[in-house]
């Protein structure tokens, strides 16, 4: 690692404590309802999991979930209705061709396919997204920090990247 | 202003350039979330950060004191943006934004933080859970300065309705209307409204006969002078948003006018023949025809499909009252809203479907209610093949709750797999009718369930059980099996494995067999792509939500009632039509709709007008000024979903309140070093 900060940085993160940072991006319809119903059935998940709402999980620009990676997240989750359910009829069949298509290329910039999850969780899956997150923050925990910013410098690449991975605005 | 440098928009709604204000007021929820997260503590922290102003607990924010509180806060400190961390959004969200209208600040200066369902009752870690509210909060702080007022839409709403489709749910959402004053137009694809119920000779529970109920329901409706029925019209096509759409029909002429005396006369002289869709299939019917005596119009119709034109029923009428020349008309009609009551059609078994179409003897409930009819094809009398009937069959779920792999797929590789709901009821229904008129006849019920949901439709259940209807129970994946009596007792025999004798193999002889046949909605394909309707799994008609908007689409201005929802009985269906009725009144009656403004809207300085937005609009809300090139968002169409903000590659469009600048503050907050040691 070039950057002093960042690798001093990643090495108290990687101790025994790690405690990964993941963001949700939830459809406020159906997923965001869903996590709702997992409060509401009193389902412990790990308090690892930040949710964004958002209308539609069409409303998920590539651009958010990069920028969370930049920032510091470990891990995203993109929550979107069950096809055939969506609330904006055809919202998700963007969603569904827009996420796997970012997957591959974040993937490809060092992204393991644990950090970054498309699932859909209805609004009763209450269960269901106490597992997802359950499983993903234990998935992410096991990979360790990401420190997107500092690995791609490492690669010489993320020019233009906010190299400021915890920066303000 | 923040430290941070945000390039939040700033101001109460009156007028921008002031510093931030921020109240949060954090909720204890009477211990729901105060027993976990120290609420105390996080107020304490988070007035110490920039722009904060105000932050405070209470027991219970949503509480008519909370409330009050919040005004006088909001007053006497001059606060412009409010923040209110408590139970889930979708609970309270809106107490709070009136709260803010009430203080007079722009109701959309807020910020609702979840930190009930998705805190207090998710971690466990009191520490943990503290630090997760604080950090949401913290979150909704960077956010909120980047929120601008906002003003709900509203849209004047034309006074009059369009209801498609005058079954019994499209009267009964007509007459409703009509009764509050409204101008109703309803269209009918077939020359004769009244629907299916005609069809039906007796209805449950009450075992009323289903035309004079129809009849008394139809002369409520024609006679109504705020109505206008347009029989044989199809939809063309619908343009306009809700307040003003305007739709354009065809009539079909009826090729029969008043003047036509000789009713009789004209039928019999018709030489041509076709299947009788009412009977449905048991008859044939001439070109020109009454699908029953009572139906209305009170006179015939001449199918365009099957007439020749010969001009025989012209000469038996001597030349009066039918126009065989007559051409289709369009006219464009002018509605508020509209009402989809487009109803169902039975399921029609495939090919060899427990026999169906193999053997004679494999009839549908539908014709044997037909049969059953006094003034139906067969006077009342049970009737196929000749002989005698001494043993009847019923099988349920033909085309219902089928399962994969199992049950032939439909031509879409499908199965029906849900439940049809009305057949159980209606079936035990026909037995008990059979079983009163001619007690000899044997009746075998195969069910998998039997669902006699509706009050009163138990009893079905109880007096054909009392009446010696034998009932057999059947697994979904193990069906009967219908098959030739080698033996000749009777020509069918149907093989059950029966659970209700441990899995036994039952023989049973059939003279009849009757399907209960499921509902499939009646092909509405190009009214659902015209008024983009939300299709359900099971290609019904979707409701925006089952309990609290049952009877609305996503496309607002537009209902549903009845059965093109879902399999329903009349009772249901009257339900749902009045409700939608009363539904589409208020919004006529208020004069104007009020929608959410979480809109697109377009950045014309940014935009390249490269239609990318065009394209990926579930609803068609923009589209393109030619003249200066650029993208148009029609903000009465828009429904908010953000797809196109997410799509632009110029980023042009933002969704107002979901702005990429509001969410990247919220990420940025979420994610940065301070909160990071919060966790």
């Amino acid at each position: 690692m070039a950057d002093q900060v960042m690798t001093a940085d990643v090495s108290t993160r990687a101790s025994a404590t790690f405690e990964p940072r993941i963001i949700g991006f939830l459809c406020y319809w159906c997923s965001y309802t869903g996590a709702d119903m997992a409060g509401t059935a009193r389902m412990k998940y790990p308090p690892n999991i930040d949710i964004v709402r958002l209308m539609c999980s069409g409303r998920i620009d590539p651009e958010l979930v990069a920028t969370a990676f930049a920032k510091g997240a470990d891990g995203v989750l993109v929550c979107g209705c069950h096809i055939g359910d969506c609330h904006y009829m055809v919202g998700n069949h963007k969603t569904m061709v827009r996420i796997p298509l970012l997957q591959r290329v974040l993937r490809e910039m060092g992204i393991e396919p644990q950090r970054f999850r498309l699932e859909w969780v209805s609004a009763a899956e209450g269960a269901r997204f106490q597992k997802i997150v359950r499983e993903m923050t234990e998935q992410v925990r096991q990979l360790g920090p990401l420190n997107w910013p500092g690995l791609m410098r490492s690669r010489g690449v993320g020019h233009g990247m906010d190299l400021k991975p915890w920066g303000e605005v | 202003m923040q430290g941070n440098g945000s390039a939040g928009v700033v101001g109460n709604g009156n007028g921008a350039g002031e510093d931030l204000r921020i109240g949060v007021f954090i909720c204890h929820c009477g211990g729901n979330i105060s027993d976990v997260v120290d609420v105390k503590r996080v107020a304490e922290r988070i007035r110490k950060l920039p722009g904060v102003v105000f932050s405070d607990t209470h027991n219970f924010m949503c509480s008519d004191p909370a409330q009050a509180m919040i005004e006088e806060k909001i007053k006497e400190l001059n606060l412009n943006r409010v923040i209110v961390a408590a139970c889930s959004p979708t609970l309270h969200a809106l107490t709070f934004r009136r709260t803010l209208e009430r203080a007079g600040l722009n109701q959309y200066l807020f910020e609702h933080v979840n930190i009930r369902e998705q805190v207090s009752w998710v971690v466990e870690d009191p520490e943990a859970a503290t630090r997760k509210a604080e950090r949401l909060i913290r979150a909704a702080v960077k956010r909120i300065g980047h929120l601008a007022p906002l003003d709900k839409r509203r849209i004047p709403v034309h006074r009059s309705a369009l209801v498609i489709g005058a079954g019994v749910a499209g009267l009964v959402a007509a007459r409703d209307l009509a009764k509050c004053g409204m101008k109703v137009d309803v269209v009918e694809r077939s020359p004769f409204i009244g629907g299916r119920m005609a069809q039906l000779g007796k209805v449950f529970p009450t075992g009323e006969d289903a035309r004079p109920l129809l009849s008394k329901l139809i002369q409520e409706v024609v006679h109504d002078p705020n109505v206008t029925i347009f029989t044989s019209t199809e939809v063309l096509s619908s343009v306009g948003i809700v307040g003003d759409f305007r739709t354009k029909v065809r009539t079909t002429p009826r090729g029969v006018d008043a003047r036509l005396t000789y009713v009789g006369n004209a039928i019999a002289a018709c030489p041509e023949e076709t299947i009788s869709e009412f009977n449905y299939g048991l008859t044939k019917r001439k070109a020109i025809y009454m699908p029953h005596p009572n139906c209305y119009p009170q006179m015939p119709a001449i199918d365009w499909g099957t007439c020749t034109k010969c001009g025989k029923c012209l000469t038996a009428v001597g030349g009066k009252g039918i126009d065989l020349k007559d051409e289709p008309r369009e006219v464009e009609l002018h509605s508020g809203v509209i009402i989809l009551a487009t109803g169902y059609d039975p399921y029609e078994p495939l090919y060899g479907e427990y026999g169906y179409d193999v053997f004679p003897e494999v009839i549908t409930l539908q014709q044997l209610w037909r049969m059953l009819d006094w003034e139906g094809p067969t006077g009342g009398q049970i009737q196929r093949g000749g002989k005698p009937i001494k043993n009847i069959a019923i099988i349920h779920c033909a085309g219902a709750r089928q399962y994969q792999g199992i049950s032939m797929p439909q031509p879409d590789g499908k199965v029906k797999d849900y439940c049809a709901r009305t057949c159980c009821t209606a079936a035990l229904h026909a037995s008990l009718e059979v079983k009163e008129r001619w007690p000899e006849i044997n009746i075998y019920d195969l069910h998998q369930d039997i669902r006699t949901y509706g009050r009163g439709h138990e009893d079905y259940y109880k007096h054909a059980s009392e009446a010696g209807v034998t009932f057999l129970r059947f697994d979904g994946h193990d069906l009967p099996k219908v098959e030739k009596d080698l033996r000749g007792e009777a020509p069918l025999v149907v093989k059950v494995i029966d659970q209700l004798t441990n899995g036994r193999e039952i023989e049973v002889p059939a003279d009849l067999l009757v399907l209960a046949t499921g509902v499939v909605p009646h092909d509405i394909s190009e009214l659902i792509d015209m008024y983009k309707c939300a299709i359900g799994y099971d290609s019904f008609l979707l409701e925006v939500h089952p309990k609290l908007r049952p009877v609305e689409l996503a496309v607002t201005g537009v209902f549903i009632a009845g059965s093109c929802q879902g399999p329903m009985d009349i009772t249901e269906c009257t339900a749902a039509a009045a409700a939608a009725a009363s539904k589409a009144a208020a919004m006529i009656a208020h004069g104007q709709v009020e929608m959410e403004p979480f809109i697109a809207q377009v950045n014309e300085e940014l935009c390249t007008g490269c239609r990318t937005c065009l394209v990926v609009c579930p609803y068609d809300a923009i589209s393109r000024d030619e003249s200066r090139g650029i993208a148009v968002v029609s903000t009465a169409v828009c429904t908010g979903c953000g797809t196109c903000a997410a799509t632009c590659p110029s980023n042009a469009i933002v969704q107002l309140g979901f702005q990429d600048d509001q969410v990247l503050a919220e990420l940025n907050a979420l994610l940065d070093r301070e909160a990071a040691l919060v966790l």
